[in-house]
């Protein structure tokens, strides 16, 4: 059963792969075999909340010998939100009106990638699977066939392999220090290491993630990618596939690597100020709405980024809360971004309520558990950036609000398919909907954090 | 045996960092290969030891050398080899829109395009370039089978 | 700089490089040798098919036309062999039969579900080289897209 979210997008993929996207009765076919996996996962991830976490080692191997399989909270939280958000675009994309044959595919194959890479417990599977959602990501974002995006779709690619590539270094150094790739044995063997070593194959496993999510000093790839792909592949990037950066930092950072963590907490810490400054005045700055939400995730990863580097419980908690948070928020609002209507202008202002940490919309949690754990931790400045940074963030997104929806439509644009709106509509209504009812998103971070040693139950 | 292939592995390095920062995109592929090549050679460095036989013929198990670092570099040169295709595949759909390979025409090119798109955009006329589009989709659509 | 020489070399050695191929799969079990490597060797002997006789003819030979639908096939095969076992409360990728089981012998030949997986892995890898070589061919001679 605990693997039923992970074949059946692999199948899927597969099968869907022969057939052409393009054509409608595809696109139907892929959206089922996606939402039979979101809902497969969230049995799984009641099955864990009601008995624990599961393990699986591959083979009937002993464990250590074989690769393990793990489904625990922290890994189904972000499987769900991942699943759910590829499954919101594609339909979006579906409705639209999907232009390459293989889309639908490449999505299905991106879910398998994430489903896997969330539910390994290998360090090396981990790199596998990462690879499997990289791949798809870098046909995807050729998708759209604009001449001039091509050369931000390469530039992306050979950025990204790159931080593949050092993530594998790191994977091999780690096996070399520990002789483990397992994480639990990993987990076992990093405080037998000494210093140094340790630190250095922490923070090259470090910096491939804040590639991937497109941290300050490693985000020059991002703007021209995120404008130049279409709405729905924009979303998926910012919403699912950001999630391993977050995901990673998280798991080997929180769980495998605790004490390198505290250590190079302070460097987190900066890296996260930096970004959220950084992104907060490039997007005020700029006039494409591409470009604004480019530069606004930029600065959203920081927030995530100074939650890990506090770290602790609280910490883990806050930054799993945003990070869920943020993916929905993107999502929306990359999905209103070209469209036209009612339903459209009240989901774009939703998600700038939300960006911008206003109630009732789900945003202010994110906010308000940030500005919780600054407050508790006496470090005041990181209530000063919270507030301020939110600010920075209202002022960029009603700007662009306000040139999206307020001026008068020229006419000749296309109208916008009703089923793409209501689409929209449904993210933003989600987004509403647990900001007015939080609890149940805040026990699931609590209980996602609760997995990471050192964080008490 | 360290120094030896932790030399090999920083000039390969090296070799691969200065081909990604040249114009021509055909060397930045070249260049993104030899640091993959170099990967590998770290992987392979990870569980080195003096004098071991390899796993097979099987022996006397304390004296094999570790197997699980050659599976491992195994799966990342099969893995670097479906993404050095993939990028010759994007590389040509790049030839194919701007009949260059070369970065700095490409930008340039970009740039009059926009100018293109933007002047287009003002008068509201029809887009530009809708056959280059339609060849790039299809030339996309059947590239990724 | 197809020759009457270069044809006829290429044409006589398909057979026996696909034969090596088969054999590496087969001897994987009792020495060197998996489906990976079957597949690239496979696949090195349709590029020389491509070299003697440009793309055209060679991609109406039916081991090139059916390549990318081979490695879907290879995907399922292999895919199914490592799902299917889950289906009666094992852990994913047993194998049946197991570490010192009986298994059934022809020759030296077992008949065992890694077999099969391997199998897969050499229609995947098959399927997805002479995909690429076809790709970069069709581009190189300057015919665009098909």
């Amino acid at each position: 059963m605990m693997l039923l979210a992970l074949a059946i997008p692999w199948f899927g993929g597969i099968v869907v792969a022969l057939l052409d996207g393009r054509k409608r009765r595809t696109g139907l076919v892929a959206i089922a075999v996606l939402a039979a996996s979101f809902i497969a996962s969230i049995v799984n991830g009641i099955a864990i909340y009601r008995h624990g976490a599961q393990e699986m080692v591959a083979g009937g191997w002993e464990a250590g010998v074989g690769i393990t399989l793990r489904l625990d909270t922290l890994g189904v939280a972000f499987t769900v939100l991942s699943l759910g958000v590829l499954l919101a675009a594609l339909a979006f994309e579906v409705a639209n009106g999907v232009q390459t044959r293989v889309f639908p595919a490449l999505v299905l194959l991106m879910a398998t990638g994430l489903t896997g890479l969330f539910l390994t417990g290998d360090a090396f599977n981990f790199y596998v699977f990462f690879e499997i959602s990289m791949i798809a990501a870098y046909v995807m974002t050729s998708y759209g066939g604009q001449p001039r995006q091509l050369r931000a779709s390469f530039i992306f690619a050979v950025v990204n392999l790159i931080g593949s590539v050092l993530f594998v270094i790191g994977i091999a150094a780690v096996y070399h220090i520990t002789g483990r790739l397992d994480m639990a044995g990993i987990r076992d063997q990093m405080p037998l290491v000494s210093t140094s070593p340790a630190i250095l194959t922490a923070t090259i496993i470090f910096v491939a993630f804040s590639i991937k999510l497109g941290l300050f000093p490693f985000h020059f790839w991002l703007p021209p990618v995120y404008t130049g792909t279409t709405p729905a592949v924009a979303a998926i990037l910012s919403g699912a596939l950001a999630n391993i950066g977050t995901y990673g930092i998280l798991r080997f950072g929180g769980d495998l690597f605790p004490r390198e963590l505290a250590r190079g907490g302070n460097v987190l810490l900066i890296l996260g100020s930096l970004s959220i400054v950084y992104g907060a005045l490039q997007a005020i700055s700029r006039g494409s709405a591409g470009e604004v939400l480019a530069y606004s995730a930029i600065g959203q990863v920081g927030y995530i980024l100074i939650a890990i580097g506090i770290g602790g419980r609280a910490g883990f908690v806050a930054a799993i809360l945003y990070a869920i948070i943020n993916s929905l928020n993107k999502t929306a609002l990359f999905f209103a971004m070209n469209l036209r209507g009612w339903i459209v202008s009240a989901a774009f202002a939703i998600g700038a309520f939300s960006v911008a940490g206003v109630p009732p919309a789900l945003g202010f949690f994110a906010k308000l558990a940030l500005f919780r754990l600054g407050a508790n931790e006496r470090d005041w400045w990181v209530v000063a950036l919270v507030f301020i940074g939110g600010a920075m963030s209202f002022i960029y997104m009603f700007q662009l609000y306000g040139w999206r929806f307020l001026k008068p439509a020229d006419g000749d644009e296309t109208p916008t398919p009703l089923v793409a709106q209501l689409i929209t509509g449904a993210v933003a209504l989600a987004l509403v909907a647990l900001g007015v009812w939080p609890e149940p998103l805040l026990a699931l971070s609590q209980h996602a954090a609760s997995v990471l040693p050192g964080v008490a139950p | 045996m360290i120094l030896i292939l932790s030399l090999a592995v920083a000039v390969l390095f090296g070799a691969g960092a200065y081909l990604l920062l040249k114009h021509d995109l055909l060397r930045v592929i070249a260049g993104v290969v030899l640091i993959g090549n170099a990967a590998n050679l770290f992987i392979m460095s990870a569980a080195l030891t003096r004098g071991a036989a390899p796993l097979y013929p099987l022996e006397d198990p304390r004296t094999t050398s570790d197997p699980l670092v050659q599976a491992m570099t195994l799966t990342a040169i099969v893995i670097s080899f479906g993404v050095s295709a993939l990028l010759l595949g994007l590389i040509y759909l790049v030839y194919v829109a701007h009949l260059s390979v070369d970065m700095e025409q490409l930008s340039s090119a970009e740039e009059e395009q926009a100018g293109v798109d933007d002047e287009l955009a003002a008068a509201a006329l029809m887009p530009v370039d809708g056959d280059e589009d339609e060849a790039v989709a299809i030339a996309m659509s059947e590239h990724s089978e | 700089m197809s020759t009457a020489m270069t044809q006829h070399v290429a044409r006589l050695l398909l057979l026996p490089i696909f034969m090596i191929a088969i054999a590496v799969i087969v001897k994987g079990y009792a020495d060197t040798g998996d489906g990976f490597a079957a597949g690239v060797i496979a696949a090195l002997g349709v590029l020389l098919q491509y070299l003697a006789f440009g793309h055209e003819a060679a991609e109406r030979m039916r081991i090139v036309r059916y390549a990318p639908l081979g490695a879907l096939l290879g995907l399922i095969v292999a895919l199914l062999v490592a799902f299917v076992p889950m289906l009666f409360g094992k852990p994913v990728l047993t194998h049946t039969p197991g570490v010192g089981e009986h298994a059934v012998h022809f020759g030296t030949l077992e008949f065992i579900t890694p077999a099969l997986f391997d199998i897969g892995v050499f229609l995947v890898v098959y399927g997805f080289a002479v995909g690429a070589i076809g790709a970069i061919a069709r581009s190189y001679e300057g015919e665009g897209p098909r």
